[in-house]
Formats: C-alpha cells, sequence, structure tokens
C-alpha cells in the first residue's frame, strides 16, 4: 500500500489503524501488529533521527514504542487520539529517557495518551472524528513553508530560536506563524461544533 | 500559555509540566491536543528510514516476554488533587519532601538536568519568604490557591514569573495550595534570612 492510498482511506474512509488497534487489543493480533510496524517503525526512526538520535538509539526507541503498543493496546481510545498520534507520543517519552544524561528512566512508564484526562479535551458534544478531520484539512492546506515550520518545532523540537537562525525569519514571524497556526485550527474545531453534525450515522469506530 | 505550549519537550521536567497544565486548564487541554495531533499527522508525512532486520525479531522477542500490567495507583487523598499524569509518574519513585515550617517541597526531575520541576505544598495561611527569580519560573495552581503582591490563584492557573517579580505568596487559609513549579533557573531568596535559606535550596 502505497502513502497515497492510505492517506486517501484516512480521510474518506476510516483510519485503517483504528482497527488494526482494536485487532491487537481484543485478538491479540500479530498481523494487525505487523502492519502497525510495518507503516509506523521507518517512520519513528525517521522522526527520531531528525529530532537528533543515533540510529542505533532510533532503533531501540521504535522497538521499545512498539512493544509498549502491544502491551497497551486495550489502553488506546479513538477518540483521543488518532492512531499515529498514540503512537507519536509513546515514542517521544521513550526518547526522552534514552536521551537523557543519567540514562536512568524518568518517564518509564507514561504513555501521555493513554491516561484519561481528568478534565475532558475540548467539549463532549463534538465528534472527535470531526474533530481530526477539521485538523488533517487544514494541514492539508498549509501552504508547505508553514507545514515546514509547524515540523521543525514538533517533530524536530527545535526550539522557536533555532528555526529563526536555520531559516533567517524573524524570531517574532516564527512565534506567530506557529500561534497563528494553532489558533486557526482552534477556532475551526469551535465552528465546526456548532453545525449540526449530519455525520453521526457514518461513525463507525467499533 | 500558547508559548509554554509550543516548546518542544525536549526534557523530561518541561514535558510533565506541559502535561500537568494540558490536564489543568480547558484551553492547556485543547492546545497540547492539536500539538499532538499536528505531531501525529506530521508523523505519517516523514520520509521513512528503513530499519534493520532484526528490529522486528527484536520486537517479538521482547513482546513475548512482557506482561499485560494495569499499575495501582496510589490511594492518599493529597495524591488525589494531582492530575493523573503526575500521580503516575509519582507511583514509580519515592519522592523526598524538604521540610519548612510553611511549606514542603518535592523535587521531581534529578539535578542533572538543566531545568527543574518541584512540588510545592504550602500549608494553609503558610507563606513562602519573599523572594524573586533567576530565569524564568512557570507556576500551576494544581490545588487550593494562594495569593502573593500580584494577585490570587486558583486551580488551573498559570504564571510566569521572573527576576523582575519580587514577591511572598501565602496559601489559602483553609485549602492552602498544592502546585507545580517549572523553572529554568535558581531562585534567589531577598528577604530576611535570605542568605540561609539560598544555601539551602540552591
Amino acid at each position: 500500500m502505497d502513502n497515497t492510498s492510505i492517506f486517501q482511506m484516512k480521510t474518506k474512509v476510516k483510519n485503517p489503524f483504528i482497527n488494526a488497534m482494536k485487532q491487537i487489543a481484543d485478538h491479540q493480533d500479530k498481523s494487525s501488529f505487523k502492519m502497525i510496524f510495518d507503516y509506523f517503525g521507518p517512520r519513528l526512526k525517521s522522526f527520531l533521527m531528525s529530532s537528533g538520535a543515533e540510529e542505533s538509539v532510533a532503533e531501540e526507541v521504535v522497538q521499545e514504542t512498539m512493544c509498549v503498543v502491544w502491551t497497551k493496546a486495550d489502553y488506546y481510545d479513538p477518540k483521543m487520539a488518532s492512531p499515529s498520534t498514540w503512537i507519536y507520543t509513546i515514542a517521544r517519552n521513550k526518547k526522552i529517557d534514552i536521551l537523557r544524561k543519567s540514562r536512568k528512566a524518568v518517564l518509564e512508564n507514561i504513555d501521555t495518551a493513554i491516561l484519561p484526562p481528568i478534565i475532558p479535551r475540548l467539549e463532549e458534544d463534538i465528534e472527535h472524528d470531526q474533530k481530526f478531520e477539521v485538523i488533517n484539512r487544514y494541514l492539508d492546506e498549509l501552504p508547505k513553508e508553514q507545514l515546514a515550520l509547524l515540523k521543525m518545532n514538533f517533530i524536530e523540537e527545535k526550539s522557536h530560536g533555532e528555526i529563526a537562525e536555520i531559516t533567517k525569519i524573524p524570531l517574532g514571524t516564527i512565534k506567530s506563524r506557529i500561534r497563528l497556526a494553532m489558533e486557526k485550527i482552534r477556532e475551526r474545531i469551535e465552528k465546526d461544533k456548532e453545525k449540526p453534525n449530519l455525520n453521526n450515522n457514518v461513525r463507525s469506530i467499533n | 500559555m500558547i508559548n509554554l505550549m509550543t516548546q518542544p519537550s525536549v526534557t523530561a521536567a518541561r514535558l510533565l509540566f506541559q502535561q500537568c497544565v494540558a490536564a489543568s486548564s480547558q484551553e492547556g487541554s485543547s492546545l497540547e491536543f492539536i500539538r499532538n495531533e499536528i505531531s501525529g499527522y506530521l508523523i505519517e508525512k516523514v520520509e521513512p528510514v528503513k530499519l534493520h532486520q532484526n528490529v522486528w525479531k527484536k520486537t517479538l522477542d521482547s513482546i513475548s516476554s512482557s506482561k499485560k500490567v494495569r499499575k495501582e495507583m496510589i490511594l492518599d487523598p493529597f495524591y488525589n488533587n494531582l492530575p493523573l499524569v503526575l500521580q503516575e509518574f509519582l507511583s514509580n519513585k519515592k519522592v523526598k519532601w524538604k521540610n519548612f515550617s510553611d511549606v514542603k517541597i518535592a523535587k521531581l526531575t534529578p539535578s542533572s538536568e538543566t531545568d527543574k520541576l518541584e512540588l510545592i505544598h504550602v500549608m494553609p495561611g503558610g507563606s513562602i519568604p519573599q523572594h524573586t527569580h533567576e530565569g524564568i519560573e512557570n507556576f500551576l495552581v494544581l490545588h487550593g490557591s494562594y495569593s502573593d503582591e500580584y494577585g490570587t490563584y486558583t486551580e488551573g492557573s498559570l504564571q510566569t514569573r521572573d527576576e523582575d517579580h519580587d514577591h511572598k505568596p501565602i496559601g489559602h487559609p483553609l485549602t492552602g495550595c498544592i502546585g507545580l513549579a517549572y523553572t529554568d533557573g535558581k531562585i534567589k531568596f531577598s528577604g530576611k534570612f535570605s542568605k540561609i535559606l539560598n544555601f539551602f535550596t540552591n
């Protein structure tokens, strides 16, 4: 399956990885696990190396992350995060631990996206599928240069100052562009919430 | 808040602090959700880098030896006031509290790091001696409230303080205050006994 077909499936029908996560949680299904491993493993390795990890460390983190995906699959809740986000947050925590100077794990067992928040994330009356779609659509339409800033900030984990140095764009502009993207998304989610929900009958997570 | 939430989570202290901010306020939670989903979107768009063949095999080996575990949460009314992510974090380790007359302070991250995270428990009506800050301190109120020269702060509120702020926080007379402080520099006491306090805390 090439990239485009997966993205089309993601926006048009439902995310195939949601079902794979369920198969792992309910039936310890190794073929679903392999599908997730094959798709996300090389992407996580890429993310880890672009945020400064050596190849061997990156692979160690991939292995540990996938191990958590397997053992904690039943904690995954498609209403809280898309599969890629959930897997990414696990890898990010593992990476922080592994790259720490003292090498003594601090975040070891914290898998953020697994934990329910104390207060509901955003308002509960909005369909979560819609929220993910709003975010995807917004990012799909974003000019490449803007997307590149977000990528440096969140994936390569560079500070606003470092990004300014690399891109030669003034620091203030960097800050306001990132802020604007976040605020626009929030606005659109809010706006979407006000519309009557016509998609109730096509929502199919289980 | 948006500045804090768009800083890269490169240290354990900062990540935990960001997560606690997200768990304690609507704005924080919505920013964290959006930020994580942007990351998830971007992860799918990165150029994949091939894994060595043995990674899959190693993964299979490690899942066959790992057990599914659900951890027990600590049953302690003090801990129940904290965001789950912090409860989970604390359940893994012994926290050493430093006791002062009106306040208890627990260092949550190792001192080898450049930044630090501390849990601060101000007793009801208790106060923290007058102090200023070196670097920037972000303080998140997790339970109860406190007041200082600049205002009164309740659960879920976040204050950013630097060397220009010289203050003496006082815990709410009934509830006291539990808060989380994330600092990139040291705090510096400025009032009576400050020499001795600076010696003990830094």
